[in-house]
């Protein structure tokens, strides 16, 4: 074997390096290249496997948002018309939407006021909240969704959006809590005595100097109440009967139902679903490192 | 009130797991242990633990060996590794149902491109039934786990292989250990505290796992693929045995808190 010199060794390892991680990386990218190659597709070439598809069309997407579904028929030759439950799609994207924001906005207003009343203020029991949360926070929500159906139907809210902003909270508000405590005590205490020692309120002091300090934890909790609402299956499912009711994540999967899988549609609806959160995580992805370091990923 | 929407059905899940549900009737009638003797005597109960165990073990191998690896990779190609760690947290963030949803269409046994490009290449010749078969379909649940799970891995040790000092590195290479042998003597005892870490919390994680089977195969075929959580769900949803899906929840909670007090000892370990 021809002896190679250092240089080219070390050129060649380099190049042996790289390869590795493209053919990693896409890997990881494929299932959602896949997915969006997909949801461009005619139906005709559903069956090819080329990355780069030969004609694109927006059929799947102007089916899903114009709220009914074509479909095609082969022995036909056409596309026909069916009533499928992606006629819902725009009102599971409301419903999906404004649980969301509801329950993100609660959530950080909520943690951010515990938080603070946490590292400020002393009370009996203030030692065990945190752990509590944390506990709370790793506990599946398998194991107390039963039991907190039974709640929500005692309140007379099942089958109502609300129940599911009570739900994602049950899930976001203990883990949202111990991160901003963590942000919070990180503020020391000397910038809000000297504000409170000038004549300010103990409000004006949290309004005008805590507020603003904290909101690198803010962002953080908001990405996290934002994931978890716009991901969740298992509680939506539960809580919610009504088929206009639902959020995006269980709708879609009424897609199955039937004889005829329309993969298509079914590709741009896990677009659509996916659009938010690759919009959030475009403008948020350094918090979002910030967070991560934090904890605040739960899988 | 955070507090009291946490801590009360948590409390009610323990409460429920003695009492029997009549189903379409709001009465609860305690009954003792008799939902745990239903359990422990039900062998599909025994069966959704084993294949827990499978699911969890095979996962987080995959996950952890998969994830040192590419971190690795990451760690020797790339100086700045702040653009590939968001990248990577991105499948993070994409959510579950959309992921079981390509699955389901890239591992569609007539359809689907796994099986098209696996027979274009001549590895298969007849069809991979990946959702029907009882071990493809553990293997597709498996294979959705570690793609979602394994930039989790890489996350946390490339932050601790930036943390190593060169200079150790760079002395054993003067002293003429290979590659292999620098991994093996030099940076895997860095990296053993932080794999701990990683693979305790994935373990606890993914053991009671619902959503990514569920949603793949609905714990399919059969009971094939069920775990502890796809094996309480379907106890409350199909047979409206609410205590007995408790009891099941007890059950997991006692495996939480033994992983829990097992990470807690890890890191007392590590402090001292």
């Amino acid at each position: 074997m021809m002896a190679l010199g250092r240089a080219a060794r070390r050129r060649l390892r380099a190049a042996f390096v790289y390869a590795t991680l493209a053919v990693v990386t896409l890997i990881m990218c494929f299932p959602l290249l896949w997915a969006l190659v997909t949801s461009v597709r005619p139906n005709e070439e559903m069956l090819s496997v080329r990355l780069v598809p030969d004609h694109v069309t927006g059929a799947h997407y102007r089916a899903l948002l114009g709220g009914r579904s074509m479909y095609f028929e082969a022995g036909a030759g056409a596309y026909r018309a069916s009533t499928a439950p992606s006629q819902h799609f725009l009102a599971w994207f409301a419903n999906s939407t404004v649980v969301t924001l509801a329950t993100t906005a609660v959530s950080v207003a909520v943690s951010t006021l515990a938080a603070y009343s946490l590292t400020r203020f002393r009370f009996v029991g203030q030692s065990v909240v945190p752990y509590i949360s944390l506990l709370g926070y790793m506990t599946p929500s398998i194991i107390y969704v039963f039991p907190l159906f039974l709640a929500i139907v005692a309140l007379g809210l099942a089958d109502r959006l609300p129940s599911l902003v009570l739900g994602y909270l049950s899930i976001t508000l203990p883990f949202s809590m111990w991160l901003m405590g963590a942000f919070l005590r990180s503020i020391p205490l000397e910038v809000e005595e000297a504000g409170l020692i000038d004549g300010a309120s103990r409000f004006q002091v949290f309004r005008r100097i805590v507020l603003p300090l904290a909101v690198p934890g803010i962002v953080a909790t908001s990405i996290f109440s934002f994931i978890v609402a716009w991901n969740d299956y298992l509680i939506a499912r539960i809580f919610i009967n009504s088929i206009t009711q639902l959020p995006l994540t269980v709708g879609v999967m009424h897609f199955f139902e039937g004889t005829h899988v329309d993969w298509g549609l079914m590709m741009a609806a896990a677009v659509l679903i996916t659009l938010p959160l690759a919009v959030l995580f475009m403008f948020v992805q350094r918090q979002l490192v910030v967070g991560f370091g934090a904890g605040a990923v739960k899988g | 009130m955070s507090l009291a929407f946490v801590v009360y059905p948590a409390l009610d899940a323990i409460r429920l797991a003695f009492y029997s549900k009549l189903p379409f009737r709001n009465t609860f009638t305690f009954v003792g242990l008799e939902n745990f003797r239903y359990v422990l005597a039900d062998p599909v109960f025994w069966a959704s633990a084993r294949q827990a165990v499978v699911w969890t073990g095979v996962s987080i191998l995959l996950q952890t060996v998969f994830g040192v690896a590419i971190a690795l990779l990451l760690h020797q190609a790339v100086p700045d590794i702040n653009l590939f760690r968001g990248l990577l947290l991105f499948p993070y963030m994409v959510p579950t149902v959309v992921i079981a949803l390509i699955w389901r269409w890239m591992f569609n046994p007539e359809f689907g491109v796994v099986n098209a490009t696996l027979k274009s290449t001549g590895v298969l010749h007849g069809d991979i039934y990946w959702f029907s078969d009882p071990s493809w379909a553990m293997v597709s649940t498996i294979l959705l786990n570690v793609w979602k799970f394994t930039p989790f891995v890489v996350i946390c040790v490339l932050a601790r292989l930036q943390t190593i000092p060169v200079e150790i590195v760079e002395a054993a290479h003067v002293d003429g250990a290979g590659a292999w042998r620098r991994f093996l003597h030099i940076v895997l005892p860095q990296l053993k505290a932080v794999l701990a870490v990683v693979v305790v919390f994935r373990t606890i994680w993914t053991f009671n796992k619902f959503e990514e089977i569920y949603l793949l195969t609905r714990g399919g075929p059969g009971t094939s693929t069920f775990n502890l959580a796809v094996y309480a769900f379907e106890q409350t949803t199909a047979n409206l045995k609410l205590g007995v899906a408790a009891a099941t929840g007890v059950i997991m909670l006692v495996f939480l808190f033994a992983g829990s007090v097992f990470y807690l000892r890890l890191m007392r370990q590590q402090e001292a």
